[in-house]
């Protein structure tokens, strides 16, 4: 009798549990996992993690203490500047040193890193109840960048944290103009629109070029005016973006399928010569352009258009930004419509990663964890008024319907549909530090796209013929 | 026979001077030339690799532009700031109005950083914003469509430009210190023999300054070799490859791409070339110019 009741109340119990876990959607061990919990065996652990210096890492920042506060493990989170945290990262993950125990990687850093064999895989922490956060919800981080940029030879090698991405960007103020409008379309036969396509975005950088003295929106010009500003500084995101923005977008890449260089391609070469057209467009001075000078150029109101990092959008287009704050309008990159099948965007994913040297690999492990999880990614988005979401549902959330943003985030969105990790390739340096100044050589009319790339095929042949890592 | 504390007297007070030298100079050196002869990867060293460093260093064309590119450098550089500065310190020695004025302006240039120099040029050259760019050479029509710093056929040049205005204050204030420490005497006698101030400057002040000058002159020279600074933050060696100079490819090859071996190796090179070139230098200025 005793024996039944027992049994009863043990099924009805096992009832109530699987019906509680059924009505929320997890697993009841799922309920009962916290970082308080998972971090006892840490306490007291001090962890240095290394990370680049943006408004929204800053944001971050301010968050640390509150995972300390929770976990008890102390984080020396420090912020270094895009070069430096690439230098120092590495130099600190090749050595072997393990002064920092994460460090965040652009995409880029992945080829020589892995083939280097420096980095730790998670696979084995993820896997383990104890430090794992079942509600992580790793599904819902923004795909194909997450993908492409964690995943090596079926391994996991960190967390996805930054989602860099470019976008497309345009003044509203003039996209709108009445007259302009008119007169666009009396000249190109189609209505003034920020640009679905390169070729509407060529058309209307040729559209709004003009001399001090010549009308725009109704005002004489005492500058010149410029129809795009890109970025033309040999090294910096230059190279990347004419090959994942352009060449990409053309069908064409610096890679066959096969992982050799392809850069004299016919798509290559009739991308780079577009690119390179658009010069004629640019301010005089684009050849001196960083990924950061873009953006300033056009917060000082000198050019109708451009292709520029979302993140540092951020930074123009917000009150106190500047005059032309609050005129602008944002798509995703623009499509080739002669290749539409061949759709990319540019962007640099960016991950926290485990360094093979560390020492404290369980609680900075649970840190990255804590980085990614979905109430921080809140808290970040909350606190940084908006900013780039990793995850798909962060632009769900409050703080990213703010009405001035939502053409900002929808571009993102466009635009992150569409943006991968670079291909893992150890000599990535090396390729890149090649083709910056040839392309720019393009760009400036030192050289033809075809002389270009036929050097440039030639320069990539000589540092390697089976360029990607293999499993 | 001189008493024992005589004999390591000498030795002692060079001793501290020395080891610095030892561990600043020597041991970096030659760390850097057994680097030169390994497989380095991604900062791991790895087998003697023999020459296989040098033999890609020389086989790159970039190395070859580098140095012609610090070739042309110096020579545009390096005569306007002897000469500018030779002429200006003569000026100087002149007791001209203001003096007590102008020379601690001069020490300006000099003891700015390099990186705050190449910021201040680019606020000046900047293409389509530039103080000097758009209100001289674009406003009047010159460089229409490109900018000083993107153009192949100037960027290297005003670079050039900008290490002058850096650099000649220093070539100044360093020959009027010679010059003012020049005998009065012999200029004495030559007056009264009757010498041309012509005459008294080939005759008296070059032969009398040549130590001086040579050994500016050597420092300038190695020192606009090494130009780095200014270089990164106006062109980042572009356009193309136009302005970029060793020091900038070393940095390229070690903190971009990892090539520590190729950039080792071509650091010894480098020590190697000046070394040759210096010795000659000194030579002929020990012979030729009564120098030391």
């Amino acid at each position: 009798m005793t024996t039944h009741k027992t049994r009863s109340k043990s099924t009805l119990a096992g009832l109530v549990a699987t019906a509680a876990a059924l009505c929320y959607g997890t697993p009841l061990q799922a309920q009962e996992w916290t970082y308080t919990e998972a971090a006892k065996p840490y306490v007291g652990t001090t962890i240095r993690v290394l990370d680049e210096i943006t408004p929204l890492q800053e944001t971050m920042r301010k968050l640390v203490p509150e995972f300390t506060e929770m976990t008890g493990i102390e984080v020396e989170y420090e912020l270094l500047s895009h070069g430096d945290v690439i230098n120092r990262g590495q130099a600190d993950l090749f050595s072997g040193r393990g002064y920092y125990d994460a460090v965040m990687l652009h995409g880029l850093q992945m080829g020589p890193l892995l083939s280097a064999e420096v980095l730790q895989p998670i696979d084995d922490m993820l896997h383990n109840t104890a430090l794992s956060n079942p509600n992580l919800g790793l599904d819902d981080l923004i795909e194909p960048a997450n993908d492409s940029l964690v995943n090596y030879a079926g391994s996991q090698y960190g967390f996805l944290t930054w989602n860099y991405n470019q976008i497309y960007w345009a003044r509203a103020d003039l996209i709108n103009n009445a007259d302009e409008q008119a007169a666009f379309e009396a000249r190109y036969g189609y209505p003034l629109a920020p640009a679905e396509t390169m070729q509407q975005m060529r058309d209307i950088a040729e559209f709004f070029t003009r001399k001090s003295g010549e009308t725009l929106a109704g005002e004489t010009l005492e500058n010149d005016f410029y129809g795009i500003v890109l970025e033309g500084i040999p090294g910096g995101t230059t190279f990347t973006t004419v090959w994942e923005v352009f060449m990409n977008n053309w069908g064409g890449g610096v890679f066959d399928a096969a992982g050799k260089p392809n850069l004299d391609s016919p798509e290559n070469i009739a991308a780079l010569q577009f690119w390179a057209d658009l010069w004629k467009f640019a301010p005089p001075g684009q050849a001196e352009y960083s990924l950061i000078d873009v953006p300033t150029v056009m917060g000082n109101g000198i050019a109708a258009q451009s292709i520029a990092f979302s993140d540092f959008v951020l930074g123009v287009d917000r009150p106190g930004g500047g005059s032309y704050a609050g005129k602008f309008v944002y798509r995703g990159i623009p499509v080739n419509s002669n290749s539409p099948e061949s759709r990319s965007a540019g962007g640099e994913p960016s991950l926290m990663a485990l360094s093979k040297h560390s020492k404290n690999q369980e609680a900075t492990y649970l840190f990255m964890q804590w980085m990614v999880d979905k109430d921080t990614q809140a808290k970040l988005m909350e606190m940084g008024g908006g900013g780039v979401p990793i995850r798909r549902s962060s632009f769900d959330l409050e703080a990213m319907q703010e009405a001035g943003r939502q053409s900002l985030y929808k571009a993102m969105i466009q635009s992150l549909k569409y943006v991968q990790a670079k291909p893992k390739t150890p000599g990535f340096y090396e390729i890149d530090n090649a083709m910056s100044p040839l392309v720019q050589q393009v760009g400036i009319g030192s050289m033809t796209a075809e002389e270009a790339l036929k050097e440039g095929q030639r320069k990539v042949l000589s540092i390697c013929n089976d360029c990607l890592l293999t499993d | 026979m001189k008493p024992l504390e005589n004999r390591w007297y000498p030795y002692a007070l060079l001793a501290p001077a020395f080891l610095v030298l030892v561990v600043v100079s020597l041991v970096p050196f030659l760390f850097a030339m057994f680097l030169s002869f390994h497989q380095i990867n991604f900062g791991r060293i790895g087998d003697f690799a023999g020459w296989a460093n040098y033999s890609k260093l020389m086989q790159d064309e970039r190395t070859w532009n580098s140095l012609w590119v610090a070739a042309k450098f110096i020579l545009i550089a390096f005569p306007l700031q002897f000469i500018l500065g030779l002429g200006g310190a003569l000026l100087l020695n002149k007791r001209v109005w203001g003096r007590s004025v102008i020379l601690p302006l001069l020490f300006i240039p000099t003891m700015m950083a390099p990186i705050v120099v190449g910021l201040l040029w680019k606020v000046m050259f900047a293409g389509s914003w530039g103080l000097l760019s758009y209100n001289i050479v674009e406003r009047f029509g010159f460089l229409q469509g490109s900018s000083v710093f993107s153009s192949p056929d100037y960027a290297l040049i005003a670079l050039a430009l900008v290490d002058v205005w850096q650099w000649t204050p220093f070539m100044m204030l360093a020959f009027f210190a010679g010059l003012q420490a020049l005998p009065v005497s012999p200029y004495r006698a030559a007056a009264v023999d009757g010498a041309t101030p012509l005459q008294m400057f080939i005759r008296l002040t070059l032969p009398l300054m040549a130590p001086l000058m040579v050994v500016i002159g050597m420092l300038r020279f190695i020192d606009a070799f090494k130009v780095f600074d200014t270089i990164y933050t106006l062109t980042a060696g572009g356009p193309g490859t136009s302005t970029e100079v060793p020091s900038l490819l070393a940095y390229r090859m070690s903190f971009e791409q990892w090539r520590i071996g190729e950039s080792a190796a071509f650091a010894v090179l480098v020590w190697i070339g000046f070394f040759i070139l210096c010795s000659l230098f000194y030579h002929v200025a020990k012979k030729k110019l009564n120098a030391f």
